[in-house]
C-alpha cells in the first residue's frame, strides 16, 4: 500500500501493476525482480540527471524501452499454452492491388454511440476498465465494428491491458485508417474495407478461440482477401 | 496477452484461406515466433505504440508500408521482419 510505512519494495514495483500506483506504460515492473527493477531505477534516475545537464531525451526513451523488452521476455522453462508448432499460411489469391484489405486491432476502439458496454456498464472509464482487468481476462471478447470513414471526433477507446494516452492523442498508433486509405488512393491496396473492426484483446483465450472461426467467416463474407492485424 | 490474442485470429485466417499481415512491439515478438503467426513486422516501439508515435505519420507510414510489403513478399508462414527505426517522438 502507498500509505502503508511498511511497505516493501517488491510491494513498491508491484504497485504499478494494476495496484495503488497502476501506470501501465510501467507495469512490466512487477515482472522484474527486486534487484533488477532497482537497478531499472537507478537507471532511469541517473538519466534523469543526465537531462538536466542537456542529455537527448531519447537516451531516457531507449532505457525504458530496453527494459520493457527485457521485463516481458519470458522465463526459458516457462511453460506457454499458446505454443504451436505449425506455421498457417494462406497465400494471397490476387495482388495486393486488387484486395481488399480489413483492419483488426486490439486496441479496444469503438464509435462513439457504440459503447460495448462490457459487463453491461454504461460508459465505463478507462479507470474502470483498468481496475476490472481480471473480469476482461475471464470475459468474451466482443468484435466491434468501425466505419473507416468515421470522424476522427466520434472513436473512443478503452482497454483494461495498456496505456491509452497515444491512441488518444493520435488514433494512427493502433488504427492506421488514414495512411490505408493513402494507400489505397495510391493502387498499393486494391481497397480498404468499408469496415474496420475492434475488441479488446485482455479477454478470455479459449474464448476468443471459440470466437475467431466466426469472425474470419464474416469478414470473408464481406469480401475481405487480407488483413492488416494490430496488437496493442 | 493482446499479442497472443491476436495470435489466435492470425492463425484462424490463414488456416480459413486469409492472408494476413501483423505488427508486434518487440516485447512480444517472441509470442509471434512461438504462436506461428504468419507474417509478422515487428516494430522497435514501446507497449502501446505499435505503428509508431503519435503524431509521426511519417514513422508510421515505413511501418504500415513494411507489412504491406511482406503480405506480398512472404511465401511460407513464420516470417518475421525486424525492423529497426527507434522509437522517437516528434519534437516540434
Amino acid at each position: 500500500m502507498a500509505d502503508d510505512p511498511l511497505e516493501s519494495f517488491d510491494d513498491f514495483k508491484n504497485s504499478f501493476a494494476y495496484g495503488t500506483r497502476n501506470d501501465l506504460s510501467f507495469k512490466f515492473l512487477k515482472k522484474l525482480d527486486g534487484d533488477e527493477a532497482a537497478e531499472f531505477l537507478r537507471l532511469v534516475l541517473f538519466e534523469v540527471g543526465e537531462l538536466f545537464d542537456g542529455a537527448a531525451p531519447e537516451r531516457l526513451i531507449d532505457l525504458v524501452y530496453e527494459w520493457q523488452v527485457r521485463a516481458y521476455q519470458p522465463e526459458l522453462d516457462e511453460g506457454r499454452p499458446w505454443t504451436y508448432e505449425d506455421r498457417p499460411f494462406a497465400p494471397l489469391e490476387r495482388s495486393l492491388g486488387e484486395s481488399t484489405l480489413g483492419l483488426v486491432t486490439s486496441s479496444g476502439h469503438f464509435p462513439s454511440g457504440e459503447d460495448p458496454t462490457p459487463f453491461g456498464v454504461q460508459d465505463m472509464s478507462q479507470v474502470e476498465a483498468t481496475s476490472r482487468i481480471d473480469d476482461f481476462l475471464r470475459a468474451t471478447p466482443e468484435l466491434t465494428v468501425i466505419p473507416r470513414d468515421i470522424p476522427e471526433t466520434e472513436l473512443r477507446v478503452r482497454h483494461p491491458g495498456y496505456d491509452i494516452r497515444s491512441v488518444v492523442r493520435d488514433p494512427g498508433v493502433a488504427l492506421p485508417r488514414t495512411l490505408l486509405v493513402e494507400a489505397e488512393r495510391s493502387g498499393l491496396i486494391g481497397r480498404l474495407h468499408d469496415e474496420m473492426f475492434s475488441f479488446v484483446g485482455a479477454c478470455a483465450q479459449g474464448r476468443i478461440r471459440r470466437e475467431a472461426p466466426g469472425w474470419v467467416e464474416r469478414w470473408k463474407a464481406a469480401g475481405i482477401d487480407v488483413l492488416l492485424l494490430v496488437p496493442v | 496477452m493482446c499479442h497472443v490474442s491476436v495470435g489466435h485470429v492470425a492463425r484462424e485466417a490463414e488456416s480459413q484461406g486469409l492472408s494476413t499481415v501483423t505488427v508486434a512491439v518487440r516485447s512480444f515478438a517472441h509470442v509471434a515466433r512461438e504462436m506461428g503467426y504468419p507474417r509478422t513486422v515487428v516494430t522497435r516501439h514501446p507497449m502501446g505504440r505499435p505503428l509508431g508515435p503519435p503524431g509521426d505519420t511519417g514513422a508510421q507510414r515505413r511501418v504500415v508500408h513494411a507489412a504491406l510489403s511482406l503480405l506480398e513478399s512472404a511465401t511460407e508462414g513464420g516470417v518475421i521482419v525486424e525492423l529497426e527505426e527507434p522509437y522517437r517522438p516528434p519534437t516540434d
